[in-house]
């Protein structure tokens, strides 16, 4: 039993967090249908920034949340008004997916090498004085740092989706999501609602890099793995449905540590990989989608 | 209000339309008669500035549109109910009507013109909650009216206004049509497939060919004349265009 609660708490957590990687990807990939290889040096920059700024200001990683946030914003500013943008002149979404594909694969290679440069590839953590802490769950042991990456992930994907249905700006974001023509016939400024849904993506990146530097270690070249967790809990959630996407996490990360009760640890991202393909196969649209 | 001169288009090496000129009066409702791919649509969309013209130029009131991005246009009041109408299909009514209502000057009074919309299509009031896929094709036509008619039109852009309507619905949307023109001063040039129809609401109308403008005249001339019988084929189904810059 114990076991079983352990594993359930381990899925729950490490969930959270793959929910969190995939908010910005998600978002990316459904407001613009722009697919963001970059997002996961992104997430990894973010935790570089924390890093950054715990070891030499010494700023607790949970602290400098809003300034890793904001730094991320910018870096999402950047890549949308340097990269993205001129691929809209593309009139069609598939010209821009695949063309989108190859531009961020391309910026993942410059970002995990610029990274390399500035930090060494040395694989980093943050380690602070209550890292290895735990809490009692029903005899089972929870990670504080593992309790803060689910509030977090949970007060993420919460804030996000509040933004999304009830102002103005995520009505517009969710306009241009379902059709941009539409949107910018009934006066959505497209363009700006892009860039800023791009600098939030960026953000929230940010976050789950936090998490990742404080709970688990990066490493310059880590984007892409985190990267195709990402893309599997989009696949889950089914593209566009940002609302899903905590949960579609939260089933991936229950699933694989589920999975460990029965085999052996080392098979968890194959076990990923093996329902990306099944969903795709037999649910395309995502295990939420609606009929019709 | 709305002078088109000397307007090519091409998307790629493809011509779509050549040397297009045409004006539309202020508070008038002028119409676009012209067979399959002749380029009713994409003058529409050129217009609304979802499609970027060659060469020449296009007037809104003196002032000239030719770089101006779309959402810039909608403010200015050029707004328009594309064909296939592109509702928002995931949001509910109420939603779509909002976003209808983006820019600075149509937000300040949304709450008045939803009321006004709710009263010339009452079903929409019923379905506010509702999401804007699940509605009838009528009633997708009337959101789609309603959610332009938020913008504060001053030139309101009809593409295939009564494309798979029932011929009841068609009345209903034709009434409003007449009524917003008359009531509020809207300027109105219309797409339609029923040709009868489009040139029964409109004072004048242009015949387009192969994309170019062929003849022009009162609408019930017209009506009556040879020209227009051979235009007179049946609908059109462009391409989606997407938002471009």
């Amino acid at each position: 039993m114990n076991v079983v609660i352990q594993t359930a708490l381990i899925g729950i957590t490490v969930g959270a967090l793959y929910g969190l990687l995939a908010l910005g990807f998600g978002l990316i990939m459904g407001v613009m249908k722009f697919v963001n290889i970059a997002h996961g040096s992104f997430v990894i920059l973010g935790g570089y920034v924390a890093y950054w700024l715990f070891t030499l200001l010494g700023i607790d990683p949970y602290l400098s949340i809003p300034a890793v946030m904001l730094v991320m914003f910018v870096m999402g500013l950047i890549l949308y008004r340097l990269l993205f943008s001129p691929l809209l002149k593309y009139p069609r979404a598939e010209m821009r997916l695949d063309k989108s594909l190859l531009i961020t694969f391309g910026v993942t290679w410059i970002l995990d090498n610029t990274v390399t440069i500035l930090w060494t590839p040395d694989t980093r953590s943050i380690v602070t004085s209550y890292t290895g802490d735990t809490i009692d769950i029903l005899g089972a042991r929870l990670g504080f740092t593992g309790l803060a990456g689910l509030i977090l992930g949970v007060l993420a994907a919460l804030a996000l989706n509040l933004l999304l249905t009830r102002t103005y700006f995520g009505k517009h974001v969710r306009a241009a999501t379902e059709d941009s023509g539409a949107a910018s016939l009934s006066g959505v400024n497209v363009q700006r609602t892009y860039m800023i849904s791009c600098g939030i993506a960026a953000a929230l990146g940010g976050v789950a890099g936090v998490v990742i530097v404080s709970s688990y270690s990066i490493a310059p070249s880590g984007g892409l793995n985190w990267l195709l967790t990402a893309m599997v809990v989009v696949v889950l959630a089914g593209e566009g449905n940002i609302a899903y996407i905590l949960p579609a996490g939260l089933i991936l990360g229950l699933l694989q540590s589920g999975s460990t009760l029965i085999v052996s640890p080392a098979y968890q991202q194959p076990i990923a990989l093996i329902i990306f393909i099944l969903v795709l196969m037999f649910r395309p649209k995502g295990l939420f989608a609606r009929k019709g | 209000m709305l002078e088109i001169s000397h307007m090519d288009v091409s998307y790629g090496d493809l011509q779509a339309l050549w040397d297009v000129s045409m004006t539309i009066e202020q508070g008038k409702i002028a119409t676009l008669v012209g067979s399959n791919g002749a380029g009713k649509s994409t003058l529409m969309y050129c217009v609304s500035g979802l499609i970027k013209h060659k060469t020449g130029s296009i007037r809104f009131e003196g002032m000239r549109l030719d770089a101006m991005p779309t959402h810039r246009r909608v403010e200015h009041g050029i707004c328009m109910v594309p064909e296939g109408r592109r509702l928002f299909p995931q949001m509910t009514v109420l939603e779509n009507l909002e976003v209808g209502a983006s820019i600075a000057k149509a937000r300040k009074v949304r709450f008045d013109t939803l009321n006004w919309i709710y009263d010339l299509f009452p079903i929409l009031r019923e379905r506010k909650k509702q999401r804007a896929g699940t509605l009838s094709g009528g009633e997708q036509q009337m959101l789609a009216i309603g959610r332009v008619l938020m913008s504060q039109p001053k030139l309101l852009l009809i593409d295939e206004m009564s494309l798979g309507l029932s011929p009841l619905l068609v009345q209903e949307i034709s009434r409003v049509i007449k009524e917003i023109n008359q009531g509020r001063k809207l300027t109105i040039l219309l797409v339609e497939q029923d040709v009868q129809l489009a040139l029964s609401l409109a004072d004048w109308g242009y015949i387009i060919e192969n994309g170019r403008i062929v003849g022009e005249g009162k609408a019930g001339e017209l009506l009556c004349s040879e020209q227009v019988r051979q235009a007179y084929l049946g609908m059109e189904l462009p391409g989606r265009v997407e938002y471009t810059g």
